[in-house]
Parts: structure tokens; C-alpha cells; sequence
């Protein structure tokens, strides 16, 4: 189905910031979204204003925290690092997630095999 | 704690908006930027690059606006929103807004300052440690089922110290004293208290140190005393160096030991000793009989225990029980063949029963339960007619703003948003009504406390606590809720196309709205009728009341009282003060006849004694114990009673001359029928081989004793000067004019006779018939005056419907009446709808009133539930009040010029 290509679950929307934080230290909102877009080319398809909410959200819960600062072309910007929770946590949802993936690549194959 | 430090940053993120939103704005604006210079990078031009960076970013605005949902709090942010809105509302029109609040402010005062009554009468509890473990002991008696808390010393005794559920049991008994300090003497309020008393309750002093069990030990030999907080302010002018000093209770120096923690006020409501003294001083204080302390017959105790906080309520009662029997069967065995075998099972019949005493003796609670529980919801129900009257004026502006309604939906408001902004603005109404509720009602209730007798409303607070604020807000939001939602929903069905068309009133269009108002008149005229007959049986009641015949004459008669015995004079200079004191009295001016009793009549206190009767054999339960007076000569002349047969006592009836009565006409005719009373033999020993000695000399005609509802009561009178001990009697005055004028010059007379001797209870005896009826005085006041108000709020939401109807109708009846119509057939048209809810609320009010009165019943004098006097005045009042509000408007759709009608809109 075409359109749940595009469609990016909040939790997994969190969960690609953090890590992109974690690769490439701070960065600013554009940075971000064209990592997003690099890495995964055309799979997701992503409203890039849609990530703002997200950013403050996971600044609230204390998990990223932000600074202005200057761009490479000179533009004043705002930086979002990770915290150490945000360390913690991106940790323990890089778990879940893994383990939620192992179970669907199981259940999904054996339905197959029957 | 997630969620708190999210709330913290939304909050901030409230209070900093406007920083904020210019952060957002150039953060995002920096990202689209970034975008299109990547575009034109890509080697578009700037036009197309800056609209595929917008493609790319999605909606700006949308996105902002899911930011700011996320930054800061948008259920608050719309509160604020809705209740700015509703306070422009409520401004633009100040006349709603003012008959609202009123309303509101009246109907929710009412209801919380009746609540601060409940709360501290029937709520509160002691003001003491643990109150939930103490526990009132009572007995049963087995035949009348009634309970009863008197117990002698030594069955306390006993109870204390053989008990094995409780963890302590203390005793009490209230006195008074004839208190002096600094040349001046007055009467306080006492109570003498057992040495556990403080610990018990585990009170801690304010000073000094409270009474101990080492301060109760020897009968008599305990001087000491503990006042009040608020008698040692008042008397004593807070003075700390009182503790450690002597007053003088009685003629005897008492050393006042330590001060109790204001707030404090023993262990019943409303009663509030002023010195507290050491039950061991009972022999000092209140020396007859002598045995006091150690007669099991004498029952002047009342008892509560703190349970051991494992033990249940039932577990004490059963073992309670079993040492009580236990005494009392040594107790009659001891009393041996003074108490025959009738009484004694009698009263091992008896049962100890266990009552809740975290509010101590609840007396006044009893006293005050039922009045108290009626007047809170009558005020409910005025305050439920409010809410239908402000329904119902909410609807009519719905009317007003159906334009309104329609547009905003029209442009995507969606039904909940609409329904909750109409709640918050009925809501911001409420709670601003219930704010002005809460002046309202400390101001009713101060109004209602200085009502009652001084005795309780000097320590009856009922203070504006947490409780009662939190009862006022939970009223004001439940009222809000209760008139805002009808509106609120049939707002929130408004039709988009209909509304939108030109706003014509058509008739059709008014149906629902129609019903739903009219469903409201109904409940209104249903609710108020109960009220109005509720007040009608009282009116008529207390109207009874100050009718009844009392037997003597009420006017011009000043009252006073004095107890010299208390100064612990020997008897002859009690007596020959109370005859110096009646001949000094005598010879003042504008004095008609002057007398001493033991009896103040319709005081609400009495005496009364057991009898023999001469040639009268008594049924093994049969009441042999009228009420009894001990009067000086003269009583009868003073108060007006006369005689039957026979004479007054003189001064020759004194104690070495035969033995002298007098009785009634109802005990005459009790004990010696259609024969002669004179001449026949009473006697008031308890000793049965000791014969009636005291001879009838005359019978008096009835009159009422202690209070105006009383059913005649058998009542007899022994001549002063033949009793063998006095204490406090009331000197009676009748005088030529107004009798209050004569109070200065007894008093200076009682001075000069002995300045230690404080004159208590002045009065005259139309006050004192008056206060007795404070409680039916203070139902009918308020049951009139709340049962007017719901008329008048029925009435105005009545007279509201009507020209509303009228107002939509115009073009109708212009019609109507350009085809011809009368005016009364207008207005028979308009009004007719109205007559028959009215009727029919009336109806439905009716039965209500019918089930509801008997729940009166013993509240009533002389007036029956059905009383046709009460139901056909409110009925007849309810129905000239509802159809002048309906006449009134009414009348104005008869003057509609048709020509005026048909043009207009």
C-alpha cells in the first residue's frame, strides 16, 4: 500500500531524531530533516514542518535540549543536542524497538512458511 | 515526575508566548530559507525554489499551530479564551448579568449559610485527640426504650475501673457558680469533671497546667479551679498572671490552676463551661444530698469513654453490659426491701447501649437535627427554582443569539467547542454568583445565630471553614452546570441554514424552544407550592401558639433570679433574705403584687416530685409525679391564676403550723375525680410508712408550665416558708406599667441587701414566652421568606416566558387581530398555555406538599398536615402572584396595532 510508506508513527519519528542526534551531534531543524531524508532516500516521506513539534516534545521530557547559534552560511539557528537521558533513553528504545522487530520478522515469517 | 516537568515547561511556555513565537517564527523561517537556497542550488529559479521549499515543509501556519498545542497548556488556553469571551458577554448586558448574579448570590448564600449550621451542629466533631474513639454511655430502660445517660458515682466508679475495652472513661456534671474576683460577682457557667477528665480527651493546657487524677482524690479537699480560654479574655482580661491566684467560687477561695486551649469547649456543642472543678469538690459545691459521691441512687453523671482504638463499638456494648448488670444486681442486693420487686426487675431490665461520641453529648444536635435538616432543603429547593428561572433566561438569550451560533458554526465551529464555551460562560456565573453566595451567607448566618437564644449562639460559631467554602464552590458548580447544560445543548442543535435565513420568529420555529421553557414553569410552580404551604402550616402553627390560652396574664410582669444558697449561707439568712427581699420589693412604686417560685413559668426548666395521695392507690408503673413549685404567698395575685375553691398561703402557713398545699384543677381531677379535693391529704416522703401530711387547702386553675404546646399537666405548689431547703428562686413583679422600667430598682435593692447576691436571668415574662418560641419563630420566618423568594423567581421566569412569547407572536396576532380577533381573545390565546402548566404544576405541587407535610407532623401545634387553611392561602397566594406575572405581559400583546405588526421585521 503506497501511502503507509509516507506515514511515520510518532514513537519512530522520536526515535530518528534521537538517533540523528547521536550521529551527528547538534544540529539544527533543516540539518535534521535533511539527514532524515538522506538516509532514508524516498522511503519516508516526511512533511519537514512536522518535525517541530516533535523536537519540542522531546526537549520537554528533557531528552534533547536546544541553543541558538550561527550556521555554516552564517544564519542564526537554533542547535538540538542530546541529553544524557536522551542517551539513556534513545538506548532503551533502540531495545524495544529491535526486540518489536525480531517478533514481527518471526510471526511475519512463519505466517509466510505456512 | 515526567509529567510534572512537562507541565512546568507548557506552563512556562504559557507565560512566555510571545518570545516564544517569534523564536518559532525565525526558526522556521530560517528552515525554509535553508530550502530554497538548496533548490536554487539545485538550479531552480528563486520563484520556483521558494515554492518547493514550501511544498517540501508542508503548511507553515498548521505547523505552528501543532507547536503551540504542543508548548503550552490549550485546555487552559481555551479556558482563558471561552471566559474572556463570557466576560465581554456578560458586560454587554449588565442587567442579565446583575438578575443573575443576584440569584445566584441569594440561592447559594442561603444554601451555604445553612450549610455552616449543618456543618458545625451536625458534622463537627470535639475539638479534642482522636475524636472517633470516644464513645457516649447510655442505658436503655427496657419498657419506654428511651435512652438515658445519668449514672451515679459509684456505678462510674465501677464502669472506669473494671472495664477492660476501654482506655480511659471519664464523668462530668455542669453546675453554676456564683463566681467573684475584684469585688465584683456574677454567675459562670461550671462543670465539675473527673481527675481524667483533660487526659481522657487529651487536651493540653494554654497555661498552667490543666486537672489531674492527683487533683481528685479526697472528697473536698481539691481547691482548685481551670477556666476557659474565652472567660479568662472576657473576665479576666487575659490576664497571665491569674494562674497561681485565688477566686472565689461560692464563698470559697479556689486556686485557678492553668488556662484551656481556646477553641476548646468541653464535650457538648454549644455549651461551653466557664471554670472547671474537681468532681471531688461536689461535697463543697453541691452539698445535698451529703452521700453524693457515694449514693448508687442518686443519678447526676454523665459518662464517655475512649476505646481502645482495636475494639469495635459492639464488642464494648456487649462487655459494658455484663459488669453493668453485675453492679447493679449488688447494688439492689444492698438496697435490700427499700426497693420492691417491681423496680427491681425493672431496672435490671435495663440495657447499656454504646453511642458514637466523637461529637460528645449531642444534645443541641438533637435538639436542632430536624429544624436544621428542613431549612437546608428548603433552601435546596429554592436554589434548584433559581437554577429553572436562570435556565430558562439562558434559553431566551439562546434565542437572542441563534445568528450568532449559526455564523460561528458556519465557519467550522464544531458543537462540543460551542457547548463548552456556553458551559464556561454559565459556569463563570455560577462561581461569580457563588462567590457573592459566600458574603451572602456569612452574613445570613451571623443574621441566623443572632436569632437563636443567646445560650447558643454565644458558642455556636459555625465557622466559614474549608468545608463550608468547599460546599459553596461544589454548589455553585453543580448550579452552573444545572442551568447551563439544557441551554448549552439545545444551543448546540442549532441548525446552520436554518438560523441563516433571514431570522424570522415563525411560530414553528419557536415550538421546541417552547416546550422546554414550559417544562421549566412546571417545575418552578411545582417546587415553589410545597414551599409556601410548608410556610402557611407554620404561620398558622405559631399563630396557634401565641394564642394559646396560658392561664395567668403575661403582661407587665418583670422577672428575676437569685441563689444566695449558692454563697453557702445557712438556711435562716436565705430565708430571711428572700422575705426582706419580697417586702423591700413590695413597697416600691408602680409595683402591683411581688412573689418569690422555684417555677418560672414557660421558662422551659421544672420540677418535678413524686407523690402519695391521700386514699389514692398508684398502678405498679403509674406516674405519680407531677410537676411541682415551691412559692411564696402572693404567687396566684402576681401572676394572674385564679382560684377554684379555697386560699392562698399566708404568712401563718410557716414550718411549726400544719403542713399546706395547693394543686391544680387537672391533679384534682386526677386523683380525687368529681370529689372534694379540700381538705385531703399529699405527701412528697419517700419513705411509704411515712403518711401524707400536706393538706389541700385550695385548687388553682390550670395554666401552661413550661412550654406554650404542653398538654395539661398535673401540677402542685408548697408554700415557701414549709420547705425546708431553698436554693435559686425567681422573684416575681407585676407592675403598673412597663415592667422593665422596675429592673434598676430591685437590683439596687437585692444590692443593698447583699452585694455578693449577682441578680441572673432578668427578663419580663412576655420575653420570656417569646424566646420560647424562638424555633418555631425562626421556621416560620424562613420558610416564608424562602418560600416567597421561589414564588417570586417562579413567577419572573412566568412573566419572562409570556412577553417572550408575546415578543415572537407579534406578527400573529397582528393577524389574528386584523381578522378580526377581540382582545380577550388574545389574550384568553397567550395566557391559556400558561394557566394550564401553571395549574398543572400546582397539582403535581400539591400531592408533593400532601406526601411531604407529614414529615412536620411534631414540628406542628394544633395544625394538622392537610391543614385547609395553609394549602388553600398558598395555593390562592402562588395562583394571584402567577397570573399577575402572566396578565402583565400579556396584556401588552392586546395593544399590538395590526397595521404596526404586519410590517414589522
Amino acid at each position: 500500500m503506497a501511502q503507509t510508506r509516507g506515514e511515520v508513527l510518532q514513537g519512530t519519528l522520536d526515535l530518528i531524531v534521537l538517533k540523528t542526534l547521536e550521529a551527528l551531534g547538534p544540529l539544527h531543524g533543516y540539518g535534521i530533516a535533511v539527514r532524515i531524508q538522506q538516509v532514508s532516500a524516498d522511503l519516508l516521506k516526511l512533511n519537514q514542518g512536522t518535525l517541530y513539534p516533535a523536537l519540542l516534545r522531546l526537549e520537554q521530557r528533557g531528552w534533547i535540549s536546544s541553543k541558538w547559534g550561527v550556521s555554516d552560511n552564517n544564519r542564526k539557528a537554533k542547535y538540538y543536542s542530546l541529553t544524557r537521558s536522551g542517551r539513556k533513553q534513545l538506548l532503551a528504545e533502540t531495545e524495544s524497538w529491535e526486540r518489536m522487530a525480531a517478533l514481527m520478522t518471526r510471526l511475519l515469517g512463519r505466517a509466510e512458511g505456512a | 515526575m515526567e509529567w510534572l516537568r512537562i507541565f512546568v515547561s507548557r506552563f512556562l511556555g504559557l507565560l512566555r508566548k510571545r518570545k516564544l513565537e517569534s523564536d518559532l517564527d525565525s526558526e522556521l523561517r530560517s528552515h525554509i530559507e535553508a530550502l530554497t537556497e538548496e533548490n536554487i542550488r539545485r538550479g531552480m529559479s528563486r520563484e520556483e525554489a521558494r515554492f518547493a521549499a514550501r511544498r517540501e515543509f508542508g503548511g507553515v501556519e498548521q505547523t505552528k499551530e501543532s507547536y503551540r498545542d504542543q508548548r503550552g497548556l490549550p485546555f487552559f488556553e481555551t479556558l482563558a479564551q471561552d471566559l474572556r469571551y463570557a466576560v465581554r458577554m456578560l458586560v454587554k448586558s449588565p442587567g442579565f448579568t446583575a438578575v443573575t448574579l443576584l440569584t445566584l448570590a441569594l440561592g447559594i448564600g442561603a444554601n451555604t449559610a445553612l450549610f455552616s449550621l449543618v456543618n458545625s451542629v451536625l458534622l463537627g466533631n470535639l475539638p479534642v485527640r482522636n475524636p472517633q474513639e470516644l464513645v457516649v454511655i447510655k442505658y436503655t430502660d427496657s419498657r419506654s426504650q428511651q435512652a438515658n445517660e445519668d449514672f451515679s458515682y459509684p456505678m462510674y466508679q465501677a464502669i472506669r475501673d473494671k472495664n477492660t475495652l476501654f482506655a480511659n472513661v471519664l464523668t462530668r456534671s455542669g453546675l453554676d457558680f456564683n463566681a467573684s474576683y475584684g469585688g465584683q460577682s456574677e454567675r459562670a457557667v461550671g462543670e465539675m469533671v473527673s481527675g481524667n477528665y483533660f487526659e481522657t480527651l487529651g487536651v493540653q493546657p494554654f497555661l498552667g497546667r490543666l486537672i489531674g487524677p492527683e487533683d481528685d482524690r479526697t472528697p473536698g479537699a481539691h481547691s482548685v479551679a481551670v477556666l476557659s480560654y474565652g472567660y479568662w479574655q472576657r473576665r479576666f482580661g487575659s490576664d497571665p498572671g491569674l494562674v497561681g491566684k485565688d477566686i472565689v467560687l461560692n464563698n470559697n477561695p479556689i486556686r485557678v490552676i492553668g488556662i484551656t486551649p481556646p477553641g476548646f469547649y468541653g464535650t457538648e456543642l454549644a455549651r461551653n463551661p466557664d471554670i472547671r472543678v474537681p468532681m471531688m469538690m461536689a461535697t463543697v459545691f453541691r452539698p445535698v444530698p451529703a452521700n453524693r459521691l457515694q449514693s448508687s441512687r442518686h443519678r447526676w453523671l454523665t459518662v464517655l469513654a475512649r476505646r481502645k482504638p482495636e475494639v469495635t463499638l459492639a464488642q464494648a456494648q456487649a462487655s459494658l453490659d455484663i459488669l453493668y448488670h453485675q453492679v447493679l444486681s449488688a447494688e439492689l442486693q444492698e438496697l435490700g426491701s427499700t426497693v420492691n420487686a417491681h423496680d427491681k426487675e425493672r431496672a435490671l431490665a435495663s440495657r447499656i447501649q454504646l453511642e458514637p461520641g466523637n461529637q460528645g453529648f449531642a444534645h443541641l444536635r438533637g435538639e436542632m437535627e430536624r429544624p436544621l435538616l428542613l431549612m437546608f432543603s428548603v433552601t435546596g429547593i429554592v436554589l434548584l427554582v433559581a437554577c429553572a428561572n436562570l435556565a430558562n433566561l439562558l434559553l431566551a438569550r439562546n434565542a437572542k443569539r441563534k445568528q450568532e451560533i449559526s455564523v460561528r458554526l458556519a465557519i467550522g465551529a464544531g458543537r462540543g467547542r460551542l457547548v463548552r464555551q456556553w458551559l464556561t460562560e454559565s459556569l463563570l456565573l455560577s462561581v461569580l454568583g457563588g462567590c457573592a453566595g459566600i458574603v451572602v451567607a456569612y452574613w445570613a448566618k451571623t443574621a441566623l445565630l443572632g436569632f437563636l437564644p443567646a445560650n447558643f449562639s454565644a458558642n455556636l460559631h459555625a465557622p466559614m471553614d474549608l468545608r463550608v467554602l468547599g460546599f459553596a464552590l461544589i454548589a455553585s458548580l453543580v448550579t452552573g452546570l444545572l442551568f447551563g447544560l439544557a441551554p448549552a445543548m439545545q444551543l448546540s442543535q442549532t441548525g446552520v441554514s436554518l438560523a441563516l435565513r433571514d431570522d424570522s420568529p415563525s411560530i414553528a420555529s419557536g415550538e421546541r424552544l417552547f416546550s422546554l421553557r414550559s417544562a421549566l414553569i412546571f417545575l418552578q410552580v411545582a417546587l415553589s407550592l410545597p414551599l409556601l404551604i410548608g410556610a402557611g402550616l407554620f404561620l398558622h402553627s405559631l399563630r396557634n401558639l401565641r394564642g394559646v390560652n396560658t392561664g395567668f396574664v403575661k403582661e407587665n410582669v418583670f422577672l428575676a433570679t437569685l441563689n444566695p444558697s449558692m454563697n453557702g449561707y445557712p438556711q435562716e439568712r436565705i430565708k430571711s433574705l428572700y422575705d426582706d427581699l419580697l417586702a423591700r420589693v413590695r413597697t416600691l412604686p408602680g409595683v402591683r403584687a411581688a412573689s418569690l417560685t422555684t417555677g418560672s413559668a414557660i421558662s422551659g426548666s421544672w420540677d418535678q416530685e413524686g407523690v402519695k395521695v391521700e386514699g389514692y392507690q398508684p398502678g405498679p408503673d403509674e406516674n405519680m409525679s407531677p410537676n411541682a413549685a415551691v412559692i411564696s404567698p402572693g404567687y396566684f395575685a402576681t401572676m394572674g391564676i385564679p382560684f377554684v375553691e379555697g386560699r392562698d398561703f399566708t404568712e401563718q402557713d410557716t414550718s411549726v403550723r400544719p403542713k399546706v398545699a395547693i394543686i391544680n384543677e387537672t391533679m384534682a381531677h386526677y386523683f380525687f375525680g368529681s370529689k372534694e379535693a379540700l381538705g385531703k391529704k399529699i405527701g412528697t416522703n419517700d419513705d411509704p410508712k411515712v403518711p401524707p401530711d400536706m393538706e389541700i387547702i385550695a385548687v388553682v386553675k390550670d395554666a401552661k408550665y413550661v412550654h406554650l404546646s404542653e398538654a395539661p399537666r398535673r401540677h402542685f405548689y408548697v408554700p415557701m416558708a414549709q420547705e425546708p431547703r431553698l436554693f435559686d428562686m425567681t422573684l416575681q413583679v407585676r407592675t403598673v406599667d412597663d415592667p422593665e422600667k422596675i429592673g434598676d430598682l430591685v437590683r439596687a435593692q437585692v444590692h443593698d441587701l447583699d452585694a455578693n447576691l449577682p441578680l441572673y436571668a432578668t427578663t419580663t415574662l412576655e420575653i420570656q414566652i417569646d424566646d420560647s418560641l424562638t424555633q418555631e419563630r425562626l421556621l416560620t420566618w424562613l420558610s416564608s421568606l424562602f418560600g416567597l423568594l421561589a414564588t417570586m423567581l417562579a413567577s419572573l421566569g412566568l412573566s419572562g416566558v409570556v412577553a417572550f412569547s408575546v415578543a415572537r407572536r407579534t406578527r400573529e396576532i397582528g393577524i389574528r387581530m386584523a381578522l378580526g380577533a377581540q382582545p380577550g381573545d388574545i389574550l384568553r390565546n397567550v395566557v391559556s398555555h400558561m394557566a394550564l402548566l401553571v395549574i398543572a404544576g400546582m397539582a403535581v405541587g400539591l400531592a408533593a406538599a400532601y406526601g411531604l407535610s407529614r414529615l412536620l407532623g411534631s414540628m406542628l401545634f394544633e395544625v394538622g398536615s392537610a391543614d385547609p387553611l395553609a394549602y388553600a392561602g398558598a395555593c390562592l397566594l402562588l395562583g394571584v402572584i402567577a397570573a399577575l406575572a402572566a396578565y402583565l405581559p400579556a396584556q401588552r400583546a392586546t395593544q399590538v396595532d395590526p397595521v404596526v405588526a404586519l410590517r414589522y421585521e
